[in-house]
């Protein structure tokens, strides 16, 4: 089995920060349709991480081409061939990014016009797009079973609502200074982590069922190359404590706010990041074909 | 007609000598971790008493429904009328796809120049009507390259004499659909 390495850290840092970013959002405008003055500092605070994340998520995807920065003029044939993944996402990428410009521009007292309820729907539509063609990216490829599944997109655009509600939650807290208790958002946030561990755990039964080369890539998270890294920072650190955390919270066997608060959603940041990270590591192309000699 | 090219490889003719990816990476000064062609190994731990060896040459299958034509953002990769499938070098932005897209693992990143690369049945060779480097080199003549659509090409001479005799004709993953034109005959 040969695992794939066209593809590696820089690509799993734009995936993630493209997912923190329009996971803020979508959060943001959400509670913003639901009680904009009583979320005001969270809608700051992820105005502030929305569009600038994705802008720098789309840096390091500009450092990972091997001439984008050489020849940017290379970059409007991104738009050039309608059957390609990169196409959709770079029009999903600059629609959003235009959005959340104006939106956060609101957002933070710099313009008067918001675009109201319309604006808010385009940026939930564009935000999930961009959130869940990360992963699409990745599932039409058929040459490596293990991202060719369609739980992915799903799985994502949950993981990049939970890591934005966890950056936004961050900037609120340290630069805003702001201890609102935002009640729905937490529980939100822990409902969205709980179902992010069962679709990951369904995730890889069906993996573990699947071709070969499939369960070659489960199983290189599960126990192979990759199992500290999927067991201490995915699996416990970035679901498990602050799922439990969140649950002892909002049964209110625990105050979580500033320093904790900051660790949790660290731990879920990291979480995010090692989700994609080890989900492309883990890939593995279709098998070799020595055994058609036989 | 328009043409079509492809290639057969006359499998058991193959001795590992590997002149192939020697005169290819000569001819296209591929970089020092890579290889355009490459032959795989084989062994055949059933027959224990006396254990064999195969040999399998592999590259582009230039394949008809190429998935790395397909995700190309920039079109740098397409399938050109003769059939083969070409990168071309000023288009391509280097964003690696093509190179997880393509089901044979038969192209790589060149951090030389940038960009993605693989075999192109050497262009400019075909366009002149030679054969491309490695089937010239091949000492054991394993490789056969031609126009598919030419009855009397030695590639159709080759694959209709195969058929007639029923022998054991093959070509990579086709359950994916991928149509690869790279053929491997077993005499
Ligand atoms: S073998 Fe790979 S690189 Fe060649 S045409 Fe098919 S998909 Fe493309
Ligand atoms: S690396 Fe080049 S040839 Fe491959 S998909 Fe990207 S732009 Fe196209």
């Amino acid at each position: 089995m040969e695992f794939q390495e066209a593809f590696e850290w820089y690509v799993a840092a734009y995936l993630f920060l493209a997912g923190v970013g329009a996971g803020a959002i979508v959060a943001a405008a959400l509670a913003d349709m639901y009680d904009r003055e009583k979320y005001l500092s969270f809608i700051k605070a992820a105005s502030v991480i929305g569009m600038p994340l994705v802008s720098i998520g789309i840096g390091f995807l500009y450092i990972d081409l091997g001439q984008g920065f050489w020849k940017p003029w290379l970059l409007i044939l991104l738009f050039a061939n309608p059957t390609s993944a990169i196409t959709w996402g770079t029009a999903i990428l600059t629609l959003f990014t235009l959005f959340s410009l104006v939106y956060g521009a609101y957002n933070l007292g710099f313009i008067k016009f918001s675009g109201g309820n319309t604006m808010r729907w385009l940026l939930i539509i564009t935000g999930v797009l961009t959130a869940g063609y990360t992963a699409v990216l990745l599932g039409v490829l058929k040459a490596i079973p293990f991202w060719h599944q369609t739980a992915l997109p799903i799985l994502f655009i949950i993981s990049a609502t939970s890591t934005g509600i966890s950056g936004a939650m961050l900037v609120k807290e340290v630069f805003f200074k702001n201890h609102d208790h935002l009640g729905k958002i937490e529980s939100t946030h822990m409902y969205l982590l709980i179902l992010e561990i069962f679709l990951l755990a369904g995730m890889f039964l069906i993996a573990l069922q699947g071709v070969p080369e499939m369960k070659y890539s489960a199983m290189s998270l599960l126990t192979g190359k990759f199992a500290l890294e999927f067991w201490l920072f995915l699996v416990f650190g970035g679901l498990l404590i602050p799922a439990v955390a969140f649950a002892l919270a909002e049964g209110g066997k625990m105050k979580i706010s500033g320093g904790k608060l900051v660790l949790f959603e660290v731990l879920v940041l990291v979480g995010g990041y090692f989700l994609r990270h080890l989900i492309i590591h883990a890939g593995v192309y279709t098998q070799k074909f020595t055994e058609y000699l036989h | 007609m328009q043409k079509k090219f492809g290639m057969a490889y006359i499998v058991d003719r193959c001795v590992d000598c590997k002149a192939c990816m020697v005169a290819c990476k000569a001819e296209w000064d591929v970089p020092e971790d890579h290889f355009r062609t490459h032959i795989h190994t084989g062994i055949k731990p059933e027959k224990r008493e006396k254990p064999s060896m195969d040999f399998l040459p592999h590259q582009c299958n230039h394949c008809d429904v190429a998935p790395c034509v397909t995700v190309c953002p920039t079109k740098a990769s397409h399938k050109r009328e003769d059939g083969i499938v070409f990168v071309t070098r000023s288009k391509c932005v280097g964003c690696k796809y093509c190179i997880a897209s393509c089901p044979y693992d038969a192209r790589f990143f060149n951090h030389d120049i940038g960009v993605a690369e693989k075999c192109t049945f050497c262009l400019p060779r075909a366009l002149e009507g030679k054969e491309p480097a490695c089937a010239t080199t091949c000492p054991g003549n394993v490789r056969v390259f031609g126009d598919l659509n030419d009855p009397e090409s030695e590639i159709s001479v080759l694959l209709k004499d195969a058929a007639e005799k029923r022998l054991n004709v093959w070509k990579l993953r086709t359950d994916l659909g991928t149509e690869p034109n790279i053929f491997y005959v077993k005499k």
